[in-house]
């Protein structure tokens, strides 16, 4: 281990990724998301153009400078020791700056306040829940399953069958590509 | 009434009907929504608003709600209120209707202002359903804001139009800054009382389309990308105009009510009976004055 802290970082190989939105669909399913809300996307650029055409999954960056933490007016993120950003859903006001600061547009705001409009914030946990009791029926409906308290990988990477999806500690993701990379002598 | 409540609904059901149909931001658009953030070709809003929020805005408006009232308590300390004769005869210059809707802007500000800085100060209220609460409220108090801003801008306009007493009076600073009492150039509105008056109905406006924006957030009108933004953008753009805006109006609020209120003692009253003291025409709006004496209306 290098002496940097360890930090949580999700990584995907877009050599590996085949479009086959299992983590999105894993993702949905084990946090019981509502309609119109899923955490984790998967894009497609350069679509139908050999050669060119190519895949990936985006959800929340966990991002060390976290941007949707700097402009929060009620400062509802917090952010774990391991890097993990998470944010209170009972002091988020749903006013959409988060969105605004994000580069990956990970935060989204489902229909459920009065007249439709927008309620708390949802994104992606990377599975560890939200800052209620750990395991707890209120942490389960309001953040989703917390695996990682379990001992468990994120669920999409956990799905994710050509291991295209990563998660773990930064430095040791970036050790497996770079191995990834040296013995198929292309990628990045 | 039905009309009203008609024209208020539908706007929200199309607004979620247009989110369930195909969402500007998460769905086929998120591409373009990502690109826009840090783009060399883009206007890089993303790391302006960010910039902005986290470092410059909730602390530009701590100066703002800070230094105005203490300038004015300085003011009101050293030189003191402008007093005129309550007894004396008075000028009817308000009709009732404008009083009205006066009254409607009036409480619509004292909702938005306080609510929106709860908003931006939302991290020493804990957030929660107190700010929660005061972000609802900062749009109920817009609906209040629309009724009245269309008829104030109208019944007003003419006379609100700069004239070369603007100019001497800015010179002057309406003769704020000295005790004596003598003849200012103005019409029936001095050169503040415009300023404040373009700045809260075509800002009000504004205010009220970058607000509606950030409200509905994902829509479809075409509206974005008329201006070759992608949705964010979009978002990205009404939040730093609405919040610098909102510096403007916030400064201009607090001048027009210390000025109402203290700077010129019971001047008030003004808007509530639709009458004003003769002595006030007179003095603080002399081209009016000699304008209604010429006319016969005195």
């Amino acid at each position: 281990m290098s002496s940097e802290q360890a930090r949580m970082k999700f990584y995907c190989d877009n050599n590996r990724c085949i479009e086959c939105y299992g983590c999105s669909v894993a993702c949905a399913e084990a946090h019981e998301l509502p309609v119109g809300i899923s955490r984790r996307k998967v894009i497609t650029l350069y679509e139908g153009i050999e050669g060119k055409e190519v895949s990936t999954s985006i959800a929340c960056m966990h991002c060390s400078d976290a941007p949707c933490a700097q402009v929060c007016p009620v400062n509802c993120f917090y952010i774990r020791e391991d890097g993990i950003v998470l944010h209170d859903k009972e002091k988020c006001i749903g006013c959409g700056y988060c969105l605004y600061a994000c580069p990956f547009g990970a935060p989204q705001f489902p229909r459920d306040g009065a007249f439709g409009t927008k309620g708390a914030m949802d994104k992606c946990t990377m599975c560890a829940g939200g800052p209620e009791e750990t395991n707890s029926e209120k942490e389960r409906h309001l953040y989703g399953h917390n695996r990682i308290a379990e001992g468990k990988v994120p669920i999409c990477a956990a799905v994710c069958g050509t291991n295209a999806l990563l998660v773990g500690d930064a430095e040791e993701i970036s050790a497996i590509y770079r191995k990834r990379v040296s013995s198929k002598g292309q990628g990045a | 009434m039905k009309k009203i409540i008609f024209s208020i609904i539908t706007p929200l059901i199309l607004a979620s009907a247009a989110y369930a149909a195909d969402s500007q931001i998460w769905g086929e658009m998120i591409l373009s929504n990502i690109k826009a953030y840090g783009e060399v070709s883009s206007f890089s809003l993303g790391p302006l608003f960010v910039l902005l929020q986290s470092a410059y805005f909730s602390k530009i408006f701590l100066v703002v709600v800070l230094a105005v009232p203490t300038v004015f308590l300085l003011h009101y300390l050293i030189i003191g209120p402008k007093v005129f004769s309550h007894d004396g005869d008075k000028i009817y210059v308000f009709s009732l209707f404008q009083r009205i809707i006066h009254l409607i802007a009036a409480v619509a500000f004292l909702i938005l202002i306080p609510t929106g800085l709860m908003i931006i100060f939302g991290k020493y209220l804990g957030g929660g359903s107190l700010v929660l609460g005061a972000r609802y409220l900062h749009g109920v108090a817009t609906l209040m804001f629309i009724v009245s801003v269309i008829p104030m801008f109208l019944f007003w306009l003419i006379e609100m139009l700069p004239t070369l007493d603007d100019i001497k009076w800015v010179f002057i600073l309406g003769g704020y800054l000295s005790k004596e009492i003598k003849e200012i150039p103005a019409g029936k509105f001095n050169a503040g009382q415009k300023m404040w008056f373009w700045v809260a109905s075509l800002g009000g406006v504004v205010m009220i389309a970058t607000g509606a924006a950030m409200y509905l957030q994902d829509f479809n009108y075409n509206i974005a990308a008329s201006f070759g933004l992608s949705q964010i953008d979009f978002l990205r753009a009404s939040a730093l105009i609405h919040n610098v805006l909102a510096v403007l109006i916030t400064a201009f609020f607090f001048t027009h009510a210390y000025m109402s209120l203290f700077a010129i003692k019971g001047a008030i009253h003004s808007i509530i009976t639709g009458y004003k003291e003769n002595d006030e025409v007179k003095y603080l709006h002399s081209s009016f004055y000699k304008k209604l004496k010429k006319q016969g209306q005195i």
